[in-house]
């Protein structure tokens, strides 16, 4: 039982991982921050990913980087290097850590400010960046029975309930108020406070009576109504604005809008803990290392388009508050049969392959060749058919993908495939290739490209959690 | 002391140049010896029997199917021999550029093994997967073409197992298993998707 438990506390993300926010007016995602001599580094690479091709090299102690048509060089232990063209000041040493180059966080906006051309302003104390005068604010609308918050932007923030009191926390919106706390003459709302920190804004919405927030459809605004009598008083629950709409025993959700507080479950205790463990979805770079996968290119390799595109749907799913583990975060070996042990070892409820081709056009979503076994798992399971009782649960996901992708306008097939190691994972799996969106090859490792593509794919998640949960 | 040295370096020298010539003459002589041994070598017997009607399932790249299609092949009566011959004949087409499902040059099946009423086991040659296109689709696709050709030709067979130069391999080409023994209802089910 003790083991069964440090296994789930492993698998759950970190509340005390740090991170970084950066908005642009195209995408929005999340860095992991890492401590060096006392001081918050980010990898380069991976800030400017988003934005296009770009690729990196050490040569020794010397790290160069290329993005678009512009280049960048540091030195490790020095903190003096270049940046388009021009000599570049590090406020502390650049690191270089298993050919991943990181420089001090407080450096990147001027990095990204040049290699981007445009305008950054950074919230150093929230650890969020906005580029090109990117932000989204709300006003604050009195209603007969209520309050409604208007947003210049569409919203998806994780709500949160406590008696008298919301909390709206914001990763993947670049709201930013004018103020920190708004006082309300308002029957129900009392006043509104706004606060910035680890990536993330927080709204808290102080109310008079228990309050229950609903979306309007175009996500632009958010109703503040009292939560209805009947509705328990609990201690906080965290519910995902994007989760399948629940309501409260009783009640029905307004025409027109999407109901995103719900009522609040019983505080989890250690038996529930064991029987149902944390949702979290592995994401499996293909390839790295020694095995660099297919050449999709002259110049490109299967496993940095793998790894650059597992950052992304991370990010998509994180935002969606959805605990991500990844086999690799670098370019390291990992053997086939290693991912799918650590799928299993973290007892993940999702597992994705991530793979891509320069042959064919779109995504190619893929579940395991194996004839589905009924019955809930017990005990040991066979590690060749381990995905024997779980492959129902997986084409029904790989369903919801394809059709999230083809909303998003990604033409995209489904199919069985022997894709190694899904029949070794003992949970909802699929392999997923990206190929090209058009003739040239290169767009498969495009940012735009690839961003719409993890949306899609943390949609799907997102929408299909509940049925991976209840046949888990 | 200055010619006593120049005689003894050109004495050694000639030495130097009679033991070259001399070992050049026994090598010739012993090439000669050996290419006039009779070649006791055992040669393959050569594929007896009619012409038979065999149906290839065969892989398209573009646009991503497997078709079935007729063709007139001499095959012998051992049915592992037929399997190896019918496969061969199978990745042939894959050879031949252009081709719809290029294989790579040397991509070859060197033997099929009929394990027991039901299990066969292709030995492929080692440029097949060595010089292998990577890729989820482009690998299953060869796969499932394999499978296919061989359980519908060889009836009975119902699991299939491929080798690579007589050894097991994790993946043909970085993604499809060819660790498991591939089962001809999961094959056929693929093999629906892809018609």
């Amino acid at each position: 039982m003790a083991a069964l438990l440090l296994v789930l506390l492993a698998s759950a993300p970190s509340a005390e991982e740090k991170q970084l926010s950066i908005y642009g007016p195209r995408v929005s995602y999340s860095l992991p921050v890492s401590e060096h001599e006392g001081q918050d580094y980010v990898a380069l690479l991976e800030a400017l990913e988003p934005f296009g091709n770009v690729s990196a090299r050490a040569e020794g102690a010397k790290w160069k980087l290329r993005f678009n048509k512009l280049e960048a060089e540091f030195r490790q232990d020095t903190s003096v290097g270049k940046v388009a063209g021009r000599k570049f000041g590090l406020p502390g040493r650049f690191v270089l850590e298993n050919g991943r180059g990181l420089v001090p966080l407080r450096a990147l906006p001027a990095i990204l400010g040049l290699m981007l051309a445009t305008r950054t302003e950074y919230h150093e104390a929230g650890r969020r960046l906005f580029l090109g005068g990117v932000a989204t604010h709300f006003t604050t609308d009195p209603r007969e029975n209520g309050l409604r918050l208007n947003f210049s932007a569409p919203v998806n923030p994780l709500i949160s309930t406590e008696p008298g009191k919301l909390k709206m926390s914001f990763t993947r919106d670049a709201v930013v108020a004018n103020a920190n706390i708004l006082r309300l003459e308002n029957p129900l709302v009392s006043s509104i406070t706004f606060s910035e920190s680890n990536g993330e804004a927080e709204l808290v919405v102080l109310g008079r009576v228990p309050l229950l927030a609903q979306f309007a459809a175009d996500r632009r605004a958010i109703e503040i109504v009292p939560a209805p009598s009947e509705a328990p008083s609990a201690p906080p629950a965290a519910v995902a604005g994007t989760a399948p709409p629940a309501t409260a025993p009783g009640t029905a959700p307004a025409a027109g809008t999407v109901p995103a507080a719900v009522a609040v479950p019983p505080p989890p205790t250690l038996q529930s803990l064991t029987a149902k463990p944390a949702f979290v979805v592995m994401l499996d770079a293909g390839h790295g290392g020694d095995d660099r996968g297919a050449l999709l290119s002259e110049t490109l390799e299967e496993k940095g388009v793998t790894l650059a595109f597992a950052r992304r749907l991370r990010s998509e799913l994180q935002g969606r508050g959805i605990g991500v583990v990844m086999s690799r975060d670098a370019d390291v070996t990992v053997a086939v049969e290693q991912r799918a042990a650590m799928a299993d070892a973290a007892r993940v409820s999702v597992y994705l392959s991530l793979h891509a081709a320069s042959q064919g056009r779109g995504v190619r979503v893929y579940t395991a060749m194996i004839n589905s076994v009924s019955g809930k798992p017990g005990g040991f399971v066979p590690w060749d058919t381990a995905q024997a009782r779980y492959v129902l649960s997986s084409r029904a996901l790989a369903d919801l993908v394809k059709a999230e992708l083809l909303k998003h306008e990604i033409p995209s097939s489904q199919l069985s495939a022997p894709v190694k190691p899904l029949n070794n994972v003992a949970s909802a799996a699929l392999a997923v290739e990206v190929a090209p969106s058009g003739a040239d090859v290169s767009s498969v490792s495009a940012g735009v490209y690839q961003q719409r593509i993890a949306a899609a794919i943390a949609e799907a998640v997102v929408v299909g959690r509940a049925r991976v949960e209840a046949e888990r | 002391m200055t010619r006593a040295l120049t005689i003894g370096t050109g004495l050694l020298l000639a030495a130097v140049l009679g033991m070259g010539a001399y070992l050049y003459s026994l090598r010739r002589n012993e090439q000669a010896r050996v290419q006039n041994l009779p070649d006791t070598r055992p040669i393959s017997a050569p594929i007896m029997g009619p012409a038979s009607r065999v149906t290839l399932y065969l892989a398209y790249d573009d646009p991503g199917v497997v078709r079935a299609q007729e063709a007139s092949i001499a095959l012998p009566a051992d049915p592992g021999e037929r399997g190896r011959e019918i496969l061969r004949a199978l990745v042939g087409e894959y050879v031949k550029r252009p081709s719809a499902h290029e294989l790579p040059a040397g991509a070859d099946v060197k033997d099929v093994f009929l394990v027991d009423a039901n299990t066969a086991v292709v030995d492929t040659t080692a440029a097949l997967a060595e010089g292998h296109r990577s890729g989820v689709f482009v690998e299953t696709l060869t796969v499932v073409s394999l499978v296919k050709t061989l359980t519908a030709n060889l009836p009975g067979i119902t699991r299939v197992k491929i080798l690579v130069d007589g050894k097991e391999r994790e993946t043909l080409a970085g993604h499809a298993d060819l660790e498991c023994f591939y089962d001809v209802v999961t094959v056929e089910q693929l093999l629906e998707q892809l018609r």
